[in-house]
């Protein structure tokens, strides 16, 4: 469990996150939705702590995680998908998929496992295993980028904007893969502007707007319409 | 063309030593975005070292050279830790700043130390010749090569096999994609710049070697033929540095062979400019290469 209370972070005197305020529960799909510039990517960047929190709190399991380095919230298991993919172009698919186990090097042969694992889950990077990263399309790269974060064992998996940039059958498919790892039970935050499609495989969501938590709940629990509405235009447009 | 040929030879062998300076340069220089201009200073004061324990303590060639590499790297660190470590990731020009100011330093502590200025160091010495048909190698060019191609065989290993060297080469390849990933940024980069002192500590122990002394001028000779060699060859390209070492070797030496040693050094940066206009990534440099996150 993963208990953000009050959570500020800003760039120079703009404030992106002006107290936010969430909590991903322990194997389940938690989606945070919002528009263009409402601070979700912000979000994710502070919770793998490559932007630094003003103040407020980040709690998993009860344990205070503001202050920690990237690499140390990585080895605590919160392992980020970033948006646009971010994967090593010009190293090998497989040395990609090593690059995920950096917090777990001491342990070998539990890493050759799960790289057999990660490979037998997505049968297209093997077949590209000693392509170059950069030579894979899109939708191959967002498939490595999940499974280089598969490779740290992550206990929270954060995904932000996987659809972004995919053509709408590869979007499914991602959407998918997130669907297994859901059913597998476990923990995913996931920051997406597709609202429709995230909101079919959430758990719980909440709707970020101008940094601040202005909504949450389950998807039952709300008028379906209005919510889309809010999430990719914001509230001001929507009323 | 026996001539031309001899040339290449010998400028191989020159090449070697500048395509290890310019690996120096490319290993920091991938990991960080940010040149280092003190390294060839730091390698000064290895070279410094050496000639110290040369004059005054003694004459095993062993000794010399443990002091020579333990020099570059105790002045690496330095600088690591003052221009690089302790300044922000996004301040690149202060960083550059801070490397001509710990430039400076280093040469005071050297004259100071050193008031001779021009020191002796162990000499490979004047050996035979090594003759095949009309060409010949000199041994102390063999010396180079042979210690060169040690060093790139291990430096492979390093990058190919070791935990660090994946660490180093994703840092390189991607500085976002490597934070995500979990590798704490600030020990790879550390370990980077001893790496590269490593190397720069043998170019410069063979250097002076071949040479038999050493002078203060040695750390701004090494920054520019290291420099040079890394923007020919193709920035944070590994193999772009060792072929870029070469071609400014063998350039060198048919330079001073056809138009003499006055015009050499102007022949070099005519061509130096032609390549920033020409190929401003170098012969090897990828489309990644100059692409920072």
């Amino acid at each position: 469990m993963l208990e953000i209370r009050d959570l500020r972070t800003s760039y120079g005197k703009i404030a992106a996150l002006k107290g936010v305020a969430l909590d991903i529960k322990d194997g389940g799909l938690t989606c945070l939705l919002g528009p263009n510039g409402a601070g979700k990517t912000t979000l994710i960047w502070t919770l793998a702590a490559i932007l630094k929190a003003q103040s407020g709190s980040i709690r998993m399991d009860g344990e205070e995680l503001i202050g920690a380095k990237p690499h140390q919230i990585v080895s605590k298991g919160i392992v980020t998908v970033p948006e646009n993919r971010l994967v090593f172009p010009e190293m090998s698919v497989t040395d990609n998929l090593f690059a995920g186990a950096f917090s777990r090097r001491a342990d070998k042969i539990a890493v050759a496992q799960d790289l057999e694992e990660v490979l037998q889950r997505f049968p297209r990077l093997r077949e590209r295993a000693n392509q170059d990263a950069g030579t894979l399309s899109g939708g191959e790269q967002q498939m490595l980028a999940v499974a280089r974060a598969l490779m740290a064992r992550p206990k929270i998996l954060l995904l932000d904007e996987p659809s972004t940039g995919l053509a709408p059958i590869i979007v499914e498919e991602i959407f998918e893969i997130i669907g297994a790892l859901r059913d597998e039970g476990r923990t995913i935050f996931l920051v997406e502007q597709n609202a429709n499609m995230a909101l079919e495989y959430a758990d719980d969501f909440y709707l970020l707007e101008q940094g601040l938590v202005t909504f949450g709940g389950k998807p039952g629990d709300v008028d379906h319409d209005e919510l889309i509405q809010r999430a990719y235009l914001g509230t001001r447009k929507a009323s | 063309m026996v001539d031309f040929i001899q040339n290449t030879l010998d400028g191989i062998a020159l090449g070697s030593a500048y395509a290890l300076l310019a690996l120096g340069f490319t290993l920091i220089f991938g990991v960080m975005g940010r040149l280092n201009i003190a390294y060839g200073p730091c390698i000064m004061i290895g070279v410094f070292a050496g000639a110290g324990v040369y004059s005054d303590l003694t004459q095993s060639i062993v000794m010399i050279f443990v002091a020579t590499l333990a020099g570059t790297i105790l002045a690496s660190a330095y600088v690591e830790r003052v221009s690089f470590a302790a300044i922000r990731a996004d301040a690149a020009l202060a960083s550059m700043v801070s490397t001509f100011a710990v430039w400076m330093q280093l040469e005071e502590i050297v004259a100071h130390l050193f008031p001779a200025r021009t020191y002796a160091f162990k000499e490979l010495g004047h050996l035979s010749l090594i003759e095949a048909g009309p060409f010949f190698l000199r041994q102390e060019s063999l010396f180079m090569l042979l210690v060169t191609l040690a060093v790139l065989l291990g430096l492979a290993l390093v990058l190919g096999r070791s935990h660090f060297g994946l660490e180093l080469r994703a840092l390189t390849d991607s500085r976002r994609a490597a934070i995500i990933s979990g590798i704490n940024v600030r020990r790879i980069i550390f370990l980077t710049f001893l790496l590269a002192a490593m190397i720069g500590g043998v170019a410069g122990f063979m250097i002076a070697m071949s040479d038999g002394q050493v002078t203060p001028k040695f750390g701004l000779w090494a920054t520019m033929k290291g420099l040079v060699a890394m923007v020919i060859g193709g920035l944070a390209s590994l193999r772009g540095a060792v072929l870029g070492g070469m071609l400014l070797g063998i350039i060198e030496a048919q330079a001073q062979w056809y138009f003499g040693a006055s015009v050499r050094e102007i022949l070099v940066y005519a061509i130096l400019f032609a390549a920033l206009i020409l190929l401003p990534r170098g012969i090897l440099g990828g489309p990644h290469t100059v692409w920072r996150s």
